[in-house]
C-alpha cells in the first residue's frame, strides 16, 4: 500500500515540479516510512540517511517527531501520520496536516476534523531514535546558510567523537568554502579519529590536530593521555609521546595568544590613557594649572556625544548609514563644546590664580563639583546610554586572538590626536607662542605674545582635548556624572609619571601604566593591579623626582 | 601656659572651653526637654561630630597654612584612627551581632571562619584589638607609621606642591580602593558598624554621648593648645619659613625635610585622633571617609575659615558643616552647587577667609573713602590679591 503510494505520489510530482520539489516529497515520504515502521534499526537508518536532505519539513517532522508531536490518524485502516495545523480555533483544537503532501485531513464529508492534541496518539519515539534525530537535526545545521552556525555545529559534532560522522564530515569539507568552517571541519575529523580503532589513525589525528593549534581540543587530548597513561593492556609509548608534543604545541600558541591578546589590550588600555591624559598634559604639563575639572570637562564632552546621538536618532532614525555617522559629528562637537567650557572657566576662574597653583586646584576642584550637580540636575544621575555605531561595535579574530573594532578605533584616535597635537606644538605660530609663554612667560610678553591670550588658546584646546576624550570613552565605558571621577587621578600620575611639560614622557608613561594593568590584572584582579601600579608609580618618582622625561631647567625648582 | 597665651586670649580660651566642656552637656543633662534652654542629645551628637571635624581642619591647617603643604590625603588618618577603634568597638559586639558569633558579623558572612579556621574565624591581626589600649595605641602608631614612610619618600625626593597634592591624592586612592576590598579583612564596602560598648558602656544611651561630646571638646581643645604652643616656638617660624621661601630655608642651613617630615606625622596623629573619636559618635566607619572629596571638604573648611589662623579652621569646619547639615536638608540637590560656589569664591574673593574679613572690609572701605575724597575714577578692586600663605618659593 505504503509504496503504491509513494509511487503514486512520486508520478504526481514528477509530471508536475521540478526536481527539488520531487527530491522533497521523497523526503516526506521516508518521514512518513520511518514513523510508521515498526523496527528501530529501519528507523535510524532513514533518519542517518536523511541527514543529506535539509528541508525545512524535514527538519520541522523531525523536531516535532523528537519532542512528541508527531500524531498518527487511523483513517479506513490506515495510519496516517500527521502534524497539528499551528493556528488553533476557539476550542483549543487545530486542524491535522498530513505529512506526506501537508494537506489537510477532512472526514467522510470532506470536512476538516478538528484535533485537541491532549487525546491524540503521539508516533513513538524512545531515546535511542531520539538521538539519531538530535544527529540529523546538528547534520542540518552543517549546511545552514550562516557560516557561524555551520562552525558551531561542526565544533558540537565534532566534540561527542562519533566515528560515524566522518563520512558526513568529510563530504561536507568538500563543499565548504567558509575557511573557519573548513577548519572546524578538519579540526573535527581530527578530534573524531582519536577514538578510531586503528592505531595509525588516532597518531595521524593527533599530528592534525597540533596542526591546526587546536586550543577547543585540549581538554579531549589531555583525557586522551590520561588514557594512554593508565591503558596496561596495550603499549601505547609512541602515541603517548605524539599526544604530549601536540599539547606542548598547542600550550606554546596559547601562550603566544595570551601574549598577543595581553599586548593588544594593553596598548588600547594605554590608548584611553592617553586620550584622556592628553588634555591633562597640555594644560598641566605646559601650563602649570591643576585642573581638578579635568574629569568633568571630559564627561561635557561624554554627554555632548550622548545629546549628538539623540538629536541624530530624532532626524533620522535609528537605522541606516546617517545615524552611523553621528559619531564622528559628536567628536566634533565634543572638541567644540568642552573648548568652550574650558574657555570660560580660564576666564573666568583660572586666569587669576596663576601665580597660585595651590588655590587653582581647590577652585577648580569647586567647578567639578558644580558641574557634576549640573550632570546630574540635566542629565539625571544614573548613567545615560551612548550606542555605538555599527562599524565600531564587532572583532575580528586572528589566530584566536580577538580584536574589537573599538579598541582599534580608541589605539588610532590615540596615535592621530598625539601626532596632530605634535604638529600644532611644532608647526604652527600659536604652538611657537605656547612653547615661549611655557618657557618663559615674561620674556615671552616683552617681546610681544599676548600671553593672556595664548593663555586662553591653550587651555581651550586642553579642555577639547578633554572632551574628544570623553567622546571616546561614551564607546568604552559607562557615561554618567561621575565619569570624569574615574579617570582624574590616574591622568594625574601619568602626567607627573611621564615629566611634566613633555608630551613625549605622556605618551611613554600611559603606555607603561596600560601595559603593565593589563599584564597584572589576570593574576592579582584589576583593584589590586591598580593599586600595585600606584604605589609603583610613587616609588618610581623617587629614582626620578621629575618623571621620566624630565625637562631640563637651570631654574632651582625645574 | 601664659607664656604663648597672653591674657585676653586666656580668658577667652577658659570662657569658650567653659561654655562647651561643661554648660552644653549640663544644658542636655539637667535642663527639662520642655525648657527652652534645653540642648538635645541629637544636638549634642552632632555638635560632637564637627568637633571631631574641627580637629581634622587643625591637622590640616597645621600642614597646609602653616607649612604650605597641600595633602589631600589627610582624612586617610583621619580614617585609619577610625578603623583602628572602629576595629575595638567590633570586638566589644561581642555575640549581640546578627549572626551571634564571636566574631563581627562581616566575618561570618565572608566565611572567615574557614579562612582563618586556627584563631576561630579572627585575622590574626585584628586579635590583639580587644585590648582598648592596644586600639587606642594604634590609632596613634598606624597613621604615623604611614605618614613616616609617605613623607619620607616624598620629602627625600623633594616632591613639593601641587606635586606632593596629586601623589597623596593618589596614595589616599590606593587605601581607598584597597580598603573597598572584602578579602583586605576590614569589612570592604560596609566598614565597620553597628557597635554596642565603649569602655563597658553602651555606646547608644544620651549619657555615653555626652561623655563622647566632651572628650572631643578636650581633644579639639588640647590640640589647639598643642598648635598654639607649637606655632610660637622657633619651630613654628622655621615652619612659616618653609611655606613662604623653602629655598631661602634651606640655603640657611636648615633640613627642611625633617621639619616637613615631623609636621606631616604630627598632622597625621592629630587627624587620626579625631577620627578616633568621631567612629563612636556617627557609629560607622567605611572606605567612602578616606576618599579624596572628604580631605579636599577639610581643605575648604580651613580656606572658609581663614587658613594660617589657629581659629579659623575651626570656625570653618564648624560652619561649613553646619550649613551642610542645613542645606542637605532643605535643598539636598544644590548641596554640591553651593559647596562647589563656595570653594571659587573663597579662592577668589576671600583669600583669608571668615576670619580675614573683617581686615578686608576695612580695606575696601578706606579704599571708597579715599576714592569719594579724590573724585578720581577708581582704581581697580583687586579682591584677587594672593594671600601672604601661599606666596611660591622664588
Amino acid at each position: 500500500m505504503m509504496r503504491f503510494l509513494r509511487f503514486l505520489l512520486l508520478a504526481v510530482v514528477f509530471l508536475a515540479g521540478p526536481w527539488q520539489i520531487r527530491a522533497a516529497d521523497s523526503n516526506r515520504a521516508d518521514l512518513v516510512t520511518a514513523i510508521l515502521s515498526e523496527d528501530l534499526d529501519h528507523q535510524i537508518e532513514i533518519i542517518k540517511k536523511l541527514s543529506d536532505a535539509d528541508e525545512p519539513i524535514v527538519t520541522q517532522v523531525l523536531a516535532a517527531w523528537r519532542l512528541s508531536e508527531v500524531y498518527i490518524y487511523e483513517q479506513d485502516d490506515k495510519k496516517i501520520p500527521f502534524l497539528l495545523d499551528p493556528q488553533l480555533n476557539s476550542d483549543g483544537e487545530a486542524k491535522g496536516l498530513r505529512i506526506i503532501d501537508g494537506s489537510v485531513i477532512n472526514d467522510a464529508e470532506g470536512k476538516p476534523i478538528w484535533f485537541a492534541s491532549f487525546d491524540l496518539v503521539p508516533a513513538e519515539n524512545n531515546s535511542k531514535l531520539r538521538i539519531a534525530i538530535k544527529a540529523t537535526l546538528d547534520f542540518f545545521s552543517l549546511s545552514d546558510p550562516n557560516p557561524k552556525v555551520r562552525r558551531d555545529a561542526t565544533i558540537k559534532l565534532g566534540q561527542s567523537q562519533n566515528l560515524d560522522y566522518i563520512p558526513n564530515f568529510e563530504a561536507k569539507l568538500k563543499k565548504e568554502t567558509d575557511k573557519e568552517t573548513i577548519r572546524a571541519l578538519k579540526e573535527a575529523i581530527a578530534l573524531t579519529q582519536l577514538v578510531d580503532e586503528k592505531k595509525e589513525a588516532r597518531i595521524a589525528g593527533l599530528k592534525k590536530l597540533g596542526e591546526l593549534r587546536s586550543i577547543n581540543s585540549m581538554s579531549f587530548l589531555q583525557d586522551f593521555l590520561k588514557k594512554t597513561k593508565e591503558d596496561t593492556k596495550v603499549d601505547r609509548a609512541d602515541e603517548r609521546k605524539q599526544a604530549e608534543s601536540t599539547i606542548k604545541i598547542i600550550e606554546g600558541y596559547i601562550a603566544m595568544g595570551n601574549f598577543a591578546g595581553t599586548s593588544f589590550r594593553g596598548l588600547s588600555t594605554a590608548a584611553v590613557l592617553l586620550i584622556a591624559a592628553l588634555g591633562l598634559a597640555i594644560t598641566f604639563g605646559l601650563m602649570g594649572v591643576i585642573n581638578m575639572a579635568h574629569g568633568e570637562i571630559m564627561a561635557v564632552g561624554a554627554y555632548t556625544a550622548f545629546v549628538t546621538q539623540n538629536l541624530f536618532k530624532s532626524w533620522f532614525g535609528v537605522s541606516g548609514g546617517k545615524f552611523d555617522m553621528y559619531f564622528l559629528v559628536a567628536i566634533v562637537l565634543s572638541f567644540i563644546t568642552a573648548a568652550l567650557v574650558g574657555l570660560i572657566l580660564e576666564r573666568g576662574v583660572i586666569r587669576f590664580l596663576y601665580k597660585r597653583p595651590l588655590e587653582s586646584l581647590l577652585a577648580t576642584w569647586g567647578v567639578s563639583l558644580v558641574l557634576q550637580q549640573i550632570f546630574r540636575s540635566v542629565f539625571g544621575a544614573a548613567n545615560v546610554q551612548v550606542g555605538s555605531p555599527s562599524w565600531l561595535s564587532g572583532s575580528f579574530v586572528v589566530h584566536d586572538v580577538l580584536f574589537a573594532y573599538n579598541r582599534i578605533f580608541v589605539i588610532v584616535f590615540a596615535v592621530s590626536i598625539v601626532y596632530g597635537t605634535y604638529l600644532l606644538l611644532t608647526k604652527t605660530s600659536l604652538g611657537l607662542q605656547i612653547r615661549a609663554v611655557m618657557q618663559n612667560r615674561n620674556m615671552a610678553s616683552c617681546i610681544g605674545v599676548r600671553t593672556e591670550r595664548v593663555n586662553m588658546m591653550t587651555f581651550a584646546f586642553g579642555s577639547g582635548l578633554a572632551g574628544m576624550a570623553g567622546a571616546c570613552m561614551s564607546q568604552l565605558a559607562n557615561v554618567g556624572p561621575s565619569l570624569g571621577q574615574n579617570y582624574i587621578v590616574d591622568c594625574f600620575m601619568i602626567v607627573v609619571l611621564g615629566g611634566v611639560g613633555s608630551l613625549g614622557g605622556t605618551v611613554s608613561a600611559s603606555l607603561g601604566v596600560g601595559v603593565t594593568n593589563q599584564v597584572l590584572e589576570p593574576w592579582l584582579g584589576a583593584v589590586l593591579g591598580k593599586i600595585l601600579v600606584l604605589s609603583g608609580i610613587i616609588l618610581f618618582l623617587q629614582w626620578r623626582p621629575a618623571g621620566i622625561f624630565a625637562t631640563k631647567s637651570r631654574s632651582l625648582d625645574g | 601656659m601664659t607664656r604663648f597665651l597672653n591674657k585676653k586670649e586666656s580668658l577667652i580660651l577658659a570662657i569658650v572651653s567653659f561654655l562647651i566642656l561643661v554648660v552644653l552637656p549640663c544644658l542636655n543633662a539637667f535642663v527639662p526637654k520642655e525648657s527652652f534652654f534645653h540642648v538635645s542629645d541629637f544636638t549634642i551628637n552632632v555638635y560632637g561630630k564637627y568637633l571631631c571635624y574641627a580637629v581634622l581642619a587643625l591637622g590640616v591647617n597645621l600642614l597646609w597654612g602653616y607649612t604650605g603643604l597641600l595633602s589631600l590625603g589627610q582624612c586617610l588618618f583621619f580614617a585609619l584612627g577610625g578603623y583602628a577603634l572602629g576595629m575595638h568597638l567590633m570586638l566589644m559586639i561581642g555575640k549581640l551581632g546578627q549572626y551571634q558569633k564571636d566574631i563581627p558579623d562581616f566575618m561570618v558572612f565572608l566565611e572567615f571562619e574557614t579562612k582563618y579556621a586556627e584563631t576561630g574565624g579572627l585575622p590574626p591581626h585584628w586579635m590583639p584589638f580587644r585590648s582598648i589600649w592596644f586600639a587606642v595605641l594604634m590609632v596613634i602608631v598606624v597613621p604615623a607609621v604611614v605618614a613616616y614612610i609617605f613623607g619620607f619618600l616624598a620629602f627625600r625626593s623633594r616632591i613639593k606642591g601641587v606635586y606632593f597634592s596629586i601623589l597623596s591624592q593618589a596614595l589616599t586612592y590606593a587605601a581607598c580602593l584597597m580598603f573597598f576590598r572584602n578579602d583586605f579583612t576590614f569589612g570592604g564596602n560596609n566598614g565597620l558598624t553597628d557597635f554596642k560598648f565603649i569602655l563597658g558602656a553602651d555606646i547608644n544611651t544620651p549619657e555615653t554621648k555626652r561623655w563622647l561630646f566632651i572628650a572631643s571638646g578636650v581633644l579639639l581643645l588640647s590640640v589647639y593648645l598643642l598648635c598654639r604652643w607649637l606655632t610660637s616656638t622657633k619651630f613654628g617660624l622655621i615652619q612659616r619659613a618653609i611655606r613662604d621661601s623653602e629655598n631661602r630655608v634651606l640655603f640657611s642651613g636648615y633640613a627642611t625635610a625633617h621639619f616637613k617630615l615631623f609636621v606631616f606625622v604630627l598632622s597625621a596623629v592629630i587627624c587620626a585622633v579625631g577620627g578616633a573619636l568621631y567612629v563612636p559618635q556617627v557609629g560607622i566607619i567605611n572606605p567612602s571617609e578616606m576618599s579624596t572629596d572628604k580631605s579636599l571638604e577639610a581643605v575648604v573648611w580651613c580656606a572658609v575659615g581663614g587658613r594660617s589662623t589657629l581659629i579659623g579652621p575651626m570656625i570653618g569646619a564648624i560652619s561649613v558643616n553646619a550649613l551642610k547639615s542645613w542645606a542637605t536638608r532643605a535643598f539636598a540637590e544644590q548641596w554640591l552647587f553651593m559647596l562647589g560656589g563656595m570653594f571659587i569664591f573663597v579662592v577668589l574673593f576671600m583669600p583669608n577667609g571668615i576670619v580675614g574679613l573683617p581686615a578686608q572690609l576695612k580695606a575696601l572701605k578706606a579704599r571708597y573713602i579715599d576714592r569719594k575724597k579724590s573724585g578720581e575714577e577708581p582704581a581697580p578692586v583687586d579682591a584677587t590679591e594672593p594671600a601672604p600663605a601661599t606666596k611660591s618659593a622664588d
